[in-house]
């Protein structure tokens, strides 16, 4: 059988073989613990992992020690939303409201709900219509009291970005501290945590074409954010997150930054062209499909498309040549229909005839256009099947 | 000579009137509060750690790298937390009130 085309890469990216053959070594003959500071090979490799840290630092505009290593950005969300949530809730000058968007992922809302069990009040604020921030809701909910507002660079199932540098610009006036979750958007698109005055950010690997089980968490350092840690140990990464570093995975997260720096551009051109060959492909052959989310403000390898009336899930199933979801992988496996969607103001219908494409740096024209191809016949055979009720 | 009051965890005020010009670790030790300061002031442990009143933080000198540094590694952290050692008690800072914390962590061993 033939590999599907894959049309999922914000659920995940494969790993570069560039990355793949970085961190070989360190899964075999270079094995000692990067904090085993009292023999040469430990130290070797505490210097690899260092220069890892450097690469992803430089893709940001930070210094290596504001960056933690986590295991992925779930961890990081988590690490930075309860810790800077309860840190700053227990200060003398307490602050305790946090706020926070519909259309964030799940990890980032559950930690929040999880800080709103704590006692802290949580404002989870609506997005327009095209799922952006509206900036005026936003700058009248920070006050003197926010502690923290949690807004993702870029968004795991419509693709949308949002205004980072006016948010970070707002928080900074009120002395609330700004998180981004930026595990779609590092590597992307462009990102520095000076400009947009950014205090937290979070990365992960597996969606950058560096391996699962890695990711990071950046901490910036002057003015200093503290955060409470979720893990107790050694001391390993500031205190933040105690436990041995994964060299490997590391090395590899370093590798793919590395080469996200070198080729963002390149692949964000590539990327978008494909992008809008295959939905002018898909408009020509259903023209009444809708699509979600802003179309200027977006990351180039997405697409959220509503084809009325076809209902998502047959779709997928009479397409098993192509992979790809109709929502994020991390609440697809549940019969809800997206709470993304909803938040933009879909109907329920509409969202359960909603798919996304995420295409990536392998993708080719010729994927493109067959993928473009199957999904309009299928559409087509559907509708056929099931005369519309309109 | 400048007021400084201590509050040990469990609440208790020592009020003090210390000669202008020590840090908050040298009037501990002249006055036995249990501070432990286990690197003598020198900018390479945490067990110096207090809380500094809310009200008095933003008078002080703002903490340099090292000294944040080393309060990255400090137990019970706040916003206000400083290094006793390098809050130097002038007589712009009389009436001064730090709180101990509950725990230190001496990472000299």
């Amino acid at each position: 059988m033939n590999m599907p085309i894959y049309l999922d890469y914000q659920a995940t990216t494969p790993t570069d073989p560039r990355v793949l053959e970085v961190m070989w070594p360190y899964f075999g003959e270079l094995y000692a613990n990067p904090h085993s500071a009292e023999h040469a090979p430990g130290r070797a490799i505490e210097a690899r992992v260092e220069e890892a840290r450097t690469e992803i630092a430089t893709l940001i505009n930070a210094e290596s020690r504001e960056v933690v290593f986590t295991s992925g950005a779930t961890e990081a969300n988590n690490m930075a939303i309860l810790g800077a949530g309860r840190f700053r809730a227990s200060a003398p000058k307490s602050r305790t409201h946090v706020i926070t968007l519909a259309t964030e992922h799940k990890c980032v809302l559950e930690s929040m709900l999880q800080l709103q069990r704590e006692g802290l009040t949580l404002d989870i604020l609506p997005v327009q219509p095209d799922g952006l921030v509206d900036l005026a809701l936003l700058e009248q909910a920070i006050t003197e009291d926010t502690a923290l507002v949690s807004i993702m660079a870029a968004n795991n199932e419509i693709g949308v970005l949002q205004p980072i540098a006016e948010i970070g610009a707002l928080c900074q006036a009120k002395g609330a501290w700004f998180h981004t979750d930026a595990a779609q958007a590092f590597g992307k698109i462009p990102l520095d945590v000076a400009t947009q005055h950014i205090d937290l950010m979070s990365i992960s690997g597996h969606k950058v074409y560096g391996p699962k089980g890695i990711g990071a968490l950046y901490v910036r350092r002057r003015p200093r954010i503290r955060l409470q840690p979720l893990f107790f140990g050694g001391g390993q990464e500031r205190g933040l997150r105690s436990g041995t570093l994964p060299s490997p995975l590391c090395i590899g997260l370093g590798e793919a930054a590395r080469i996200a720096a070198h080729d963002m551009t390149t692949d964000a051109k590539h990327l978008s062209h494909l992008r809008d060959r295959l939905l002018q492909q898909l408009q020509a052959g259903v023209p009444d499909l809708r699509i979600n989310g802003a179309m200027a403000e977006r990351l180039p390898h997405n697409l959220n498309l509503t084809f009325p009336g076809v209902d998502a899930q047959a779709l997928l199933a009479s397409v098993p040549e192509l992979a790809l979801s109709t929502g994020s992988a991390c609440s697809s496996a549940a019969v809800d229909p997206s709470y993304v969607l909803a938040a933009l103001g879909l109907s329920e219908a509409d969202a359960r005839s909603t798919i996304r494409l995420a295409i990536g740096r392998p993708t080719t024209a010729d994927e493109v256009d067959r993928a473009a191809a199957r999904l309009v016949s299928a559409v087509q055979s559907l509708r056929a099947a099931r005369p519309a009720a309109e | 000579m400048p007021k400084v009051t201590f509050i040990s965890p469990n609440g208790e005020r020592t009020v003090l009137e210390p000669p202008a010009g020590l840090s908050l670790l040298d009037i501990a030790r002249k006055y036995s509060i249990d501070i432990e300061g286990a690197c003598e002031g020198s900018l390479a442990c945490s067990t110096c750690h207090v809380i500094v009143d809310p009200e008095w933080f933003d008078s002080l000198d703002e903490a340099t790298e090292d000294e944040e540094d080393m309060l990255d590694l400090a137990f019970g952290l706040t916003e206000t937390s400083r290094l006793g050692c390098q809050i130097i008690v002038t007589d712009e800072l009389d009436g001064i009130t730090v709180t101990l914390p509950s725990e230190t962590r001496n990472m000299l061993g």
